[in-house]
C-alpha cells in the first residue's frame, strides 16, 4: 500500500486551489518570519499559523497528528543535545565534565527546535497541498529550468514508492526469519543488510525503467519547446492572498528594522 | 504504403554482465512485419527475447541499453538507429509491465498530457488529445483521479492512454497485464483490440496469456532461442502442439482439448474456441461417434475424492492447523480490510485465496505469519495465538512466498540465498549445507548454485525464493500470486513443487487469479470479497455459482465451461481440467 505514504492527499478547499506560487509565497513569508527574530514565542507563533494552515485546507487530521508524532523526538533531541554541550558563557546550572548546562544553551536549543518545528510544519503544509503538477509548473514561472522541477517532483513522488519498497523487503525478510529486534547498534546494522542490499537492487532497477519510461513519452527532445496542459493563472482569491502576505512581509520588515 | 512496422535481420546482444564475460545474445536474425491495424501477440518463455525486441521497437535498445545491434529496425518508415527514442516515441508508443515506473503524475489527465507536452503541442490540441484517449480506453470519468489509487487495470488503461496521446502508429506492450485480475485483463485486451479495429494502430503485444491470445488476436509470434519460430494466426501456432509444449508456451485449452481428442480417438477434432468445442463435441456425441462414459467420471472424481481425503487424513482433523476467529483488521489509514472472518484451515490442505484486487486476500494471508496482528478476533497458526508472537517465531511453522521475489533476493549466490533463512534458524552448518542441496536438486538450481540470484529468469528467481523457504521446512506454506508473469514450463514447475510440498503434508495457502491454477491444484476455494468470505468450498462447487463468479469477478476455465454445457449428454458439470475431460469422453 504505498499510497499510504503519500504526503499530498487532495482536497477541495480553498487553500488547496491557490496558485502553487501564492503558496510557494507563504512557505516563503513564513520562513522569512522564523528567522527574523531569533526568538523562540515567534519560531512557535509561525508554527501556530502553518498548523492552522493546514487545519483551514482540511487537510487530513491522521497525517498531521502522524507528522507531529515523527517530529516530536527530532526536537527532544536538538533540544537535549544543544542544552548539554552547546555550553555558552555566563552561569551554569550544571558543570559536569564537557556538559555545561548554561540559561544561554537551554534557550539556543529551544530556539533551534522551534524553528526546526516552524520549518518543519511549514514545507508539511507545503507538500501536503500541493499537487506535484503544479510544484513543477510553479518552479517553471519562476525560471526554474523544467528538468529541475520535474526532478524535485519525481523525487517527491517516488520517495513514498520508495519507502513502500523498503517497507515490503523488510516484511519478506521478516517472514525469512530474520530478527530486526536486535539489541546492540552493530548487530542491528547488520540485520539491515539483506534489507537494504533488495531495497538499492530494487530502486536502481526502478530508476532505469522511470528513465525509458520518460523517454519513450518524448521527454527531452531537442529544439522542442515544452508546452503546458494546464497553465497557471491567478485568480481573485490568489491576488487577495498575495497582497496579505506583501503587507504582513514588509510590515515584519519595517518592524524588525525599527 | 509501406508496413508499420519492419524488422530485417535484427540481431541483438546486451552488454557483457562483466568484463571478463561475453556479450548476451537475445535475438538473433529476426525478421517481421506488421501492418497498420494489425494486432498481433507476441508468444515465448520468460527471457527469450520479448522485452528486448519490444525495446527494440522504439530504440531503447539500443539507445539506452547499449549493446551489439545489427540489421534494421523501421517504425513508421523511422530507422530506430538513426533517430533519437524521444523522436521514435512520437511512431511508437511503449507500455511496461509494472505500472509504478511508467505513471509519473498525480492527476490522470496531467498523466496524459505529458507526452504531448514534451513533443511542444499547442495547448488546445493538447485538450482535444486528452479527451480523445480518456474515450479510447473508457476512462473519461477518471481526469482528476490520481493515478497512484487506481486498481492495476485502470492504472494500465491510463498508461496506454498517455501513450495513445501521441498518436502512435505502433502501441507496443512488454507484459502489460501480468499482475491483474480477470476484470482487469480483460478491459485492457479489449481496449487493444478496439484501438486496432477502429484505429488503425498496429499493436505488438508480450504476454503469456495464451487463453486471450486466442480470443483477441489476429497474429501470433512465437520467440524462441532468440529467433522467430513460428508467425501466423492463433490456429496456425497453436497447432504445434508438440514443438509450442518443447519450447515451454502453453496451449490454449479448447486447444489442448482437441489435440488430446483427435490423439485419443483417432478422429480429427478441430476447434480452438468454445463455441466450436460445444458443436465439434456434441455433433459426435449425437453421431455416436464419442459416448460418455460414466465410469470413467466416477473413477476419475472418486480420484480427486480420495486424494483430499488422504490429505485430510495426514494431519489430525480435530485441531486445525490455522484458526481465524472473527479477525477484523483496519489499516492505519482506516481503510477497513478484513471484517468478520471465520475460518479453519486443516492440516494438509490445498487453499486458494481468490478475488478481485483490494478484497483482502494478501491482508489476511499476512495474518497467517503475524506480519499483521488482528485488529479484532484472533488467529491461532498451529495452536499458537500470533498476537503473541514476532514474525521471526512465526517464520519457524510459516514459509511466506511474496509476489515479487526481488523483495526476498539478495544474497551473491543462489547456495547463500537458499542458506540465509536456514542460518537465522540456528541450523549447525552440515545441516545447513545438505538442506542446501538438496533444495538445489529439488528446484533444478544445481547448476546455477554460484550465479547471483538477481540474473536468474523471473521463473528461476521464483524457484530460488520459493526453495529457500521450503528449505526451512515450514508446515504451512502461504503464496502470493506465485505464477503471475511466469510461462507455461515456469508455471508448470513451481506448482510441482508445491504440489509435492502439499503431498507431504504440507498446509497451502496460495493467493492466485488464475482460474486454471484453482481448477487444477485447489482442493477448496476461499473467495474474498470486500474484506469479507463470499465463498468457502470445492472448486467444483464455485464455477456452478454464477453469482458469486460474477461479483468476485473470476472467470470460470473454458474446459469446465464446455462440460457445463455438454451436462445435458451426461458430461458431469464437476470437471475440472482438459484430461478429466478427455477421460470421460
Amino acid at each position: 500500500m504505498s499510497s499510504s505514504y503519500d504526503i499530498y492527499f487532495r482536497r477541495n478547499t480553498w487553500v488547496y486551489s491557490l496558485d502553487p506560487r501564492v503558496k510557494l509565497a507563504i512557505v516563503f513569508v513564513l520562513i522569512v518570519l522564523t528567522f527574523l527574530w531569533p526568538r523562540v514565542p515567534v519560531a512557535l507563533a509561525v508554527s501556530l499559523v502553518a498548523l492552522a494552515l493546514l487545519l483551514v485546507a482540511q487537510a487530513p487530521r491522521v497525517r498531521i497528528f502522524r507528522f507531529l508524532r515523527g517530529i516530536i523526538p527530532l526536537l527532544a533531541l536538538v533540544l537535549g543535545l544543544t542544552t548539554l554541550f552547546a555550553g555558552g558563557a555566563g552561569p551554569a546550572w550544571v558543570a559536569w565534565g564537557p556538559v555545561r548546562i548554561t540559561p544561554l544553551g537551554f534557550q539556543q536549543g529551544a530556539l533551534l527546535a522551534s524553528r526546526l518545528l516552524a520549518l518543519g510544519l511549514t514545507f508539511f503544509f507545503w507538500l501536503s497541498t500541493t499537487d506535484q503538477g503544479e510544484m513543477v509548473r510553479g518552479f517553471g514561472s519562476l525560471g526554474l529550468p523544467y528538468d529541475w522541477g520535474l526532478t524535485v517532483a519525481l523525487a517527491l513522488r517516488y520517495l513514498p514508492i520508495l519507502a513502500g519498497l523498503f517497507e515490503q523487503v523488510r516484511e519478506a525478510q521478516e517472514a525469512r526469519g530474520l530478527d530486526l529486534a536486535l539489541r546492540g547498534f552493530f548487530a542491528r546494522l547488520q540485520a539491515y543488510r539483506p534489507i537494504l542490499i533488495a531495497v538499492v537492487i530494487g530502486a536502481l532497477r526502478h530508476g532505469e525503467r522511470l528513465g525509458w519510461a520518460l523517454e519513450a513519452r518524448a521527454l527531452g527532445g531537442e529544439g522542442v519547446r515544452r508546452t503546458t496542459y494546464r497553465p497557471l493563472t491567478f485568480h481573485r482569491g490568489d491576488y487577495l492572498v498575495f497582497a496579505i502576505l506583501l503587507i504582513i512581509l514588509a510590515g515584519a520588515i519595517l518592524l524588525r528594522l525599527l | 504504403m509501406p508496413p508499420a512496422v519492419q524488422v530485417r535481420d535484427l540481431y541483438y546482444a546486451y552488454p557483457a554482465p562483466l568484463p571478463a564475460a561475453a556479450p548476451t545474445e537475445v535475438l538473433d536474425n529476426v525478421s517481421l512485419d506488421i501492418e497498420a491495424g494489425e494486432f498481433v501477440a507476441l508468444l515465448g518463455r520468460v527471457g527469450a527475447g520479448k522485452s528486448t525486441l519490444c525495446l527494440a521497437l522504439n530504440g531503447l535498445a539500443p539507445h539506452a541499453t547499449g549493446g551489439i545491434f545489427r540489421g534494421q529496425v523501421f517504425v513508421g518508415g523511422l530507422d530506430t538507429r538513426k533517430h533519437p527514442v524521444a523522436q521514435i516515441a512520437q511512431v511508437t508508443g511503449l507500455v511496461f509491465q509494472d505500472p509504478e515506473t511508467q505513471l509519473t503524475q498525480m492527476r490522470v489527465e496531467d498523466e496524459i498530457a505529458f507526452g504531448p507536452e514534451n513533443l511542444g503541442l499547442p495547448r488546445q490540441e493538447i485538450v482535444e488529445r486528452v479527451n480523445w484517449a480518456l474515450h479510447a480506453v473508457g476512462l473519461d470519468d477518471y481526469r482528476d483521479r490520481n493515478p497512484s489509487r487506481l486498481s492495476g487495470g485502470e492504472k494500465q488503461r491510463v498508461a496506454i492512454a498517455a501513450t495513445l496521446a501521441m498518436r502512435p502508429q505502433v502501441l507496443v506492450l512488454d507484459e502489460p497485464t501480468a499482475n491483474l485480475d480477470p476484470g482487469g485483463k480483460a478491459a485492457v485486451f479489449s481496449v487493444l483490440l478496439r484501438l486496432a479495429r477502429q484505429r488503425s494502430i498496429a499493436i505488438l503485444l508480450a504476454t503469456q496469456d495464451v487463453e486471450r491470445v486466442q480470443r483477441y488476436a489476429q497474429r501470433a509470434l512465437v520467440l524462441h532461442d532468440r529467433r522467430i519460430v513460428l508467425d501466423g494466426s492463433p490456429e496456425e501456432v497453436f497447432a504445434h502442439e508438440r514443438e509450442l509444449k518443447a519450447w515451454g508456451i502453453g496451449l490454449p485449452q479448447m486447444t489442448e482439448l482437441s489435440h488430446e481428442l483427435s490423439e485419443r480417438l483417432g478422429k480429427p477434432f478441430r476447434f480452438s474456441r468454445l463455441s466450436g468445442a460445444v458443436r465439434g463435441v456434441r455433433r459426435a456425441l449425437v453421431e455416436g461417434d464419442v459416448l460418455v462414459q460414466p465410469n470413467a467420471v466416477a473413477e476419475t472424481l472418486r480420484g480427486v475424492e480420495t486424494l483430499h481425503a488422504t490429505s485430510l487424513r495426514t494431519g489430525s482433523v480435530d485441531t486445525p492447523q490455522v484458526m481465524i476467529e472473527q479477525l477484523g483488521f483496519t489499516y492505519p489509514d482506516g481503510t477497513a480490510a478484513l471484517r468478520g472472518v471465520d475460518l479453519s484451515i486443516q492440516a494438509g490442505e490445498l487453499v486458494v485465496l481468490a478475488g478481485p484486487n483490494g478484497s483482502g486476500k494478501t491482508t489476511l494471508a499476512k495474518h497467517l505469519n503475524g506480519l499483521l496482528k488482528p485488529s479484532v478476533g484472533r488467529v491461532l497458526v498451529a495452536g499458537q495465538d500470533t498476537a503473541a508472537l514476532r514474525v521471526p517465531q512465526l517464520a519457524r511453522s510459516v514459509g511466506y512466498l511474496f509476489q515479487n521475489p526481488d523483495h526476498q533476493i539478495f544474497a551473491p549466490t543462489v547456495r547463500e540465498e537458499i542458506a540465509f533463512g536456514l542460518h537465522l534458524q540456528g541450523l549447525p552448518p552440515d545441516e545447513v549445507a545438505e538442506r542446501v542441496d538438496s533444495a538445489m536438486a529439488a528446484h533444478d538450481l544445481a547448476t546455477c548454485a554460484d550465479l547471483p540470484p538477481a540474473t536468474l529468469s523471473l521463473g528461476q528467481r521464483r524457484q530460488v525464493t520459493l526453495a529457500a523457504v521450503l528449505a526451512a521446512r515450514p508446515k504451512i506454506l502461504v503464496l502470493d500470486e506465485p505464477t503471475g508473469g511466469l510461462d507455461w514450463r515456469s508455471r508448470y514447475e513451481l506448482m510441482a513443487r508445491v504440489a509435492a510440498f502439499s503431498q507431504e503434508g504440507g498446509t497451502v495457502v496460495m493467493i492466485t487469479h488464475d482460474v486454471r491454477l484453482i481448477a487444477e491444484h485447489a482442493g477448496r476455494v476461499i473467495v474474498m470479497h470486500t474484506g469479507r468470505v463470499l465463498f468457502d468450498g470445492t472448486p467444483a462447487a464455485l464455477f456452478g455459482q454464477r453469482k458469486v463468479l460474477t461479483e468476485a469477478r473470476l472467470t470460470v476455465p473454458p474446459v469446465v465451461r464446455l462440460a457445463q454445457r455438454l451436462a445435458p449428454f451426461g458430461v458431469p458439470s464437476s470437471i475440472r481440467t482438459v484430461a478429466e475431460l478427455a477421460d470421460v469422453l
